[in-house]
Parts: C-alpha cells; structure tokens; sequence
C-alpha cells in the first residue's frame, strides 16, 4: 500500500534574488521555500540571488519551512555550489533527461556537503520532469541518487515541449500525471503535480482554480506541488489537505 | 504445372481469418473459495467463464499438505460448470503456494503483487517443474497477472514478455489505487486510471495475450452497481479494449457473458459486411458502401475478425451448457 512519503503539500517559488519577497513568505505558510534562481531571477541577477542564499537559507531554516533551491538547468553546477549551505533542505533540478545527469548532481552535492559541514546524505534533491526524454527515463533518473525524494511534472515546460493546444479537457496532461505518478508510488518518492485546467495554471490560476487543481490531484494520488505565487499556497494546502 | 502461391510466415501470419480474435474467452472471471462448503454449487449456478480459486492457510497445521489434499476435490468442484479453473496466488509466497496448490485440472495461475517481471520468471520456472512432476501438459499452464501495483504497471511491457506463459492482465482498481495513493472512491470526472488501463490493454495484445477490466466508476465501487449500470460498464469495458472483468459477485457475470462480446446486431452486421464487400471484390471494385458507409479492406478485416469473435463466444456458452447437462 502506497504512503504518503512526505508531507510537503505547497513548494513555495520565490525569487532568490529579492529578500524582501522571500522574507515575506511566512504570511503564506508553505510547507516548502523554493528560492529560485531559475525563470523567476532575470540574467542580469542570477550572481545577486546566488550571493544572497546563504542569509536566506539561514533565516528560513530557523522555521518551520524547509529550505529548497531551485537551480537552473543550464547553471546547475554554479547554482548548487552556491546553494549548498547548512539549513539547506534539498535541490530542485528542474528538466532532469538522464540517470547520468542525476548522479553528476549527487556527487557535487556530496562534495560541498563536505566542504560546508553539511550532513552527508542530508541534501535532497526534487526532481522536475520537464522534457519527453526525461519524462520517458523518469524511473531511472529517479532511481539515480537516494537523495531523490520526490518527482514532479514540470507541465509549462513539458508541455510546450509535447506541443498540444488544449482547450478544454488537458487529456495529454492527464497522461502525464499517471505516468509520473506511477513512477513516482513505484519508488516511494513523493508525487508532485496539480491538475491544472487550459488558461488556469500557474500564476494566472485563481484561488479557486488553484484549489480545485489541487483537490482533484490529491485524489489522483499526488501530495504536493509547485505553487507559482505566494497567493496559491493556502489554496494548495487546503487542497492537500486530506493526503 | 500447378502454380504455388509462396507467403512468408509474417504474410501468413497476417490472414485476418487466421487471427485469435480473441485468443481466450474469458468474459467473467469468479473468485471462490476453496473454504466454501458450496463451492461446486456456486461454480455451476454461476456461469463463468473461468473460477478464480482463492485459499486461506489453516493455521495450527502443515497449510501445505492440507492444501494438497483439498485442491485435487476442489479444482473438480470448480469446473462443473464448464468453466476453466485457476487458482490465486501471492507473489510473496509463491514458490510455497504454487507447491500446494498447482494439480492437474487448471488452466493456469493468477498472480497477484507483482512487482517485476522477475516474479513471473520465478512463477514460470516453478511451473516448469510442477508440470513434470505432476503429470501436467509441459507449458501448458498460464500466468495472468492481477495488476494491483504501482511496479506492475511500470513495468507491464517486461512482465508480459517475461514468460510465454502469460496470458491476462486483471486489473484491480480498488487494490491499484492504494498502491498509487489515489481515492478509490469514484470521486473524479474522469477515470484516473483511463492511461493505465490503455497502457495494460496494449501491452497485453502485443504479447497475444488479453487484459480484463471494468470501466469507470464502476470498478471501483461494485457493490453500488444496479443491473443495467453493469451493462452499461460492461459495454464501456469492451469498447475500451477489455476482453473480461474479474466479477467481484455472482450479479455480474451474465452481463460480462453477454457484454464481453458482439452483440448478435454487430455479428449481423458483420456478416453483411463480409458479404458485400465479396461481391464488391468480384466486380473490381475495392471498396462498397452500406448504409451510408464505405466498406473497404480493413473494414472487411475487421467484421470476419470480430465475427469469429462472436463465433468462439457463442461455442464458448454452449461448451458450458454441456456441462451443466
């Protein structure tokens, strides 16, 4: 029988390059502060929000959230270097395609976990399925690292990768939140998606579609997911409630 | 001299007369238990296709040699009716399992808890030995697996192809949905497990095998199911894929007898399918209409396909009406 492997309902994205935005977090109460220095961070302040993590993971990991860093794929090596700081809950990798890739990860995590007085083995890594071949190889990847504590349908971009134009019923979406799940139970990671309707995602879904994506994904077996704005937290949470 | 019309395999392979269509008919599949004092009774009051053997292990005794010296009577019991005979094993203990209760008279086990294709090698080797040790068909025996896992599914393309013994996947959605964290109430729109059952549908086919199923909601709430909510699922399961259902009671078995199959309107049809499009064929032509719709080559494929379909049906209930006569 399959348990709910982690309680982390609402993984909170804020900008890794505004403080004051990041402080304000506990006024949502996410379970998870994801401090981005992916799409949310613009080019020109990708060093700023790399500097500042430290300070921020501090303050965060005196609370009851847990401090997560979402690198960018294309950075990740950079990002991980400068996210690796003691309070640190784990690593997003957004847009993992092969095994290789995720134990490439694991290594440097383990490296600065030594360097920085981390715990060994304490850094957990979240993973994104954002592409077809990722998706396709996502119980290998996976089962890449034990650090690996939860998987994710990374929809915007796998999505725009797969090229449907939905308009009413999202049945691809449907598609790839079964198989993700399945992945996901089989290994004993923690399922991470919302049913997000055509038009309603992201940081243009209302509170009650928000809700409503959450609710439905819950019952589809999944426990959390990626909220894009602080005001989808509480939706998202209640949603979740019941896993 | 006479002229000799070579074909490769693969061409013979491809005559649509010559396809199963499909292999087994195994519409409804019943649960029993072997505990049951009215075990034979049921079986034959029944009407099902095939008698899905379930035993518990006595405790405070050697649960195998009770078992071996009940499962011979039993497996008897169950087939008065006609139906094909199997019996149920768990994953975890099957070497066990299969040792005590695999006698000659079944057509082979349902597996439950697989996580791998593993499993089924393992099964089908013990098999190996049990056939020649008891005086069973070599390779005779099947493995159906009872999808009830997150790792069945997963791997559902490797389990299949494990073995040439497998025949049927069964879904149990009651049991899959707590293996993947989902509500097993009907509480959703839409069946959270539609790309699942695709997926087993597809996957079993490819082997020559078959999956049995229901349609949504209906396998996951059985006890709610009025008698025409049965065939309307039945009819939805079919037209999915399904070849069967694992009937969760005896009330659903006529209407998977009844709905697993072509109606006798499709088999009409069929058969005036066949007809005009030979008739077509011997004017030159390569396709023909019928009422309105154009009857071409796949079509026709499909009508002697499905009519066979029917046929071995029907053969099928009668095979059981001799049994119980």
């Amino acid at each position: 029988m399959a348990e709910t492997v982690n309680p982390r309902r609402s993984w909170m994205i804020v900008p890794a390059h505004d403080p004051a935005a990041v402080m304000r977090y506990p006024e949502r109460e996410p379970d998870v502060v994801v401090l981005d220095l992916e799409y949310s961070v613009p080019p020109r302040s990708k060093e700023t929000a790399r500097a500042g993590l430290g300070a921020l993971i501090n303050k965060i990991g005196d609370s009851q959230a847990d401090a997560f860093v979402r690198v960018d794929r294309d950075t990740r090596w950079a990002d991980v270097r400068a996210a690796m700081r003691r309070g640190i809950r784990g690593i997003v990798f957004p847009g993992p395609d092969a095994p290789e890739e995720v134990v490439e990860l694991d290594r440097l995590i383990a490296a600065m976990e030594k360097e920085r007085g981390v715990e060994p083995g304490r850094t957990e890594l979240a993973l994104m399925l954002e592409s077809a071949k990722g998706f396709w190889n996502a119980a290998s990847i996976a089962q890449a690292s034990p650090r690996v504590t939860a998987l994710g349908v990374g929809r915007i971009d796998l999505t725009m990768m797969l090229g449907p134009v939905p308009q009413d019923e999202f049945r691809l979406y449907r598609f790839l939140m079964t198989r993700t799940l399945v992945a996901a139970r089989m290994l004993g990671k923690q399922p991470l998606g919302a049913l997000w309707r055509p038009g309603s995602r992201g940081g243009v879904a209302t509170k009650d579609a928000t809700a409503r994506a959450a609710r439905e994904a819950s019952l589809m077996g999944f426990t959390g997911c990626v909220c894009a704005t602080p005001e989808q937290v509480a939706p998202v949470n209640e949603g979740f409630a019941s896993t | 001299m006479k002229t000799q019309t070579l074909r490769s395999p693969s061409e013979n392979a491809s005559i649509a007369g010559e396809k199963p269509m499909p292999k087994y008919i195994r519409r409804s599949l019943f649960p029993l238990s072997i505990d049951d004092p009215e075990l034979g009774g049921k079986a034959q009051a029944s009407w099902a296709d095939a008698i899905v053997l379930d035993f518990a292990k006595k405790p405070g005794c050697d649960w195998q040699e009770d078992l071996k010296a009940r499962m011979p009577a039993a497996i008897h019991a169950a087939a008065k009716g006609g139906a094909e005979v199997f019996i149920r094993i768990n994953r975890n203990a099957a070497a066990a399992e299969l040792d005590a209760a695999v006698f000659s008279g079944i057509s082979g086990v349902v597996l439950k808890g697989v996580t791998a294709p593993a499993d089924i090698v393992a099964t089908a080797g013990r098999l190996d030995a049990l056939e020649a040790g008891r005086g069973i068909e070599p390779g005779s025996l099947e493995i159906d697996v009872e999808v009830d896992t997150a790792g069945a599914v997963w791997h559902s393309l490797e389990i299949a192809r494990a073995s040439r013994r497998f025949g049927f996947f069964l879904v149990n959605e009651p049991a899959l949905c707590r293996s993947l964290g989902m509500q097993s109430a009907p509480a959703l729109e839409f069946d959270p497990l539609e790309y699942i059952k695709s997926q087993l549908i597809a996957v079993a086919t490819s082997v020559g095998g078959q999956a049995a199923g229901m349609s949504y909601p209906l396998g996951l709430r059985p006890e709610d199911a009025g008698g025409d909510a049965v065939k309307a699922a039945v009819r939805r399961a079919r037209d999915t894929g399904f070849k069967g259902a694992l009937c969760p009671g005896a009330s659903w078995i006529a209407a998977c007898n009844e709905g697993f199959r072509p109606t006798a309107e499709e088999a009409d049809y069929y058969v005036k399918v066949i007809e005009v499009f030979a008739e077509g064929l011997k004017r030159g032509m390569a396709s023909v209409p019928i009422d309105g719709k154009m009857i071409d080559v796949p079509v026709d494929v499909r009508a002697k396909l499905y009519l066979k379909w029917a046929n071995r049906a029907q053969a099928r209930d009668d095979e059981k009406a001799r049994a119980h006569e």
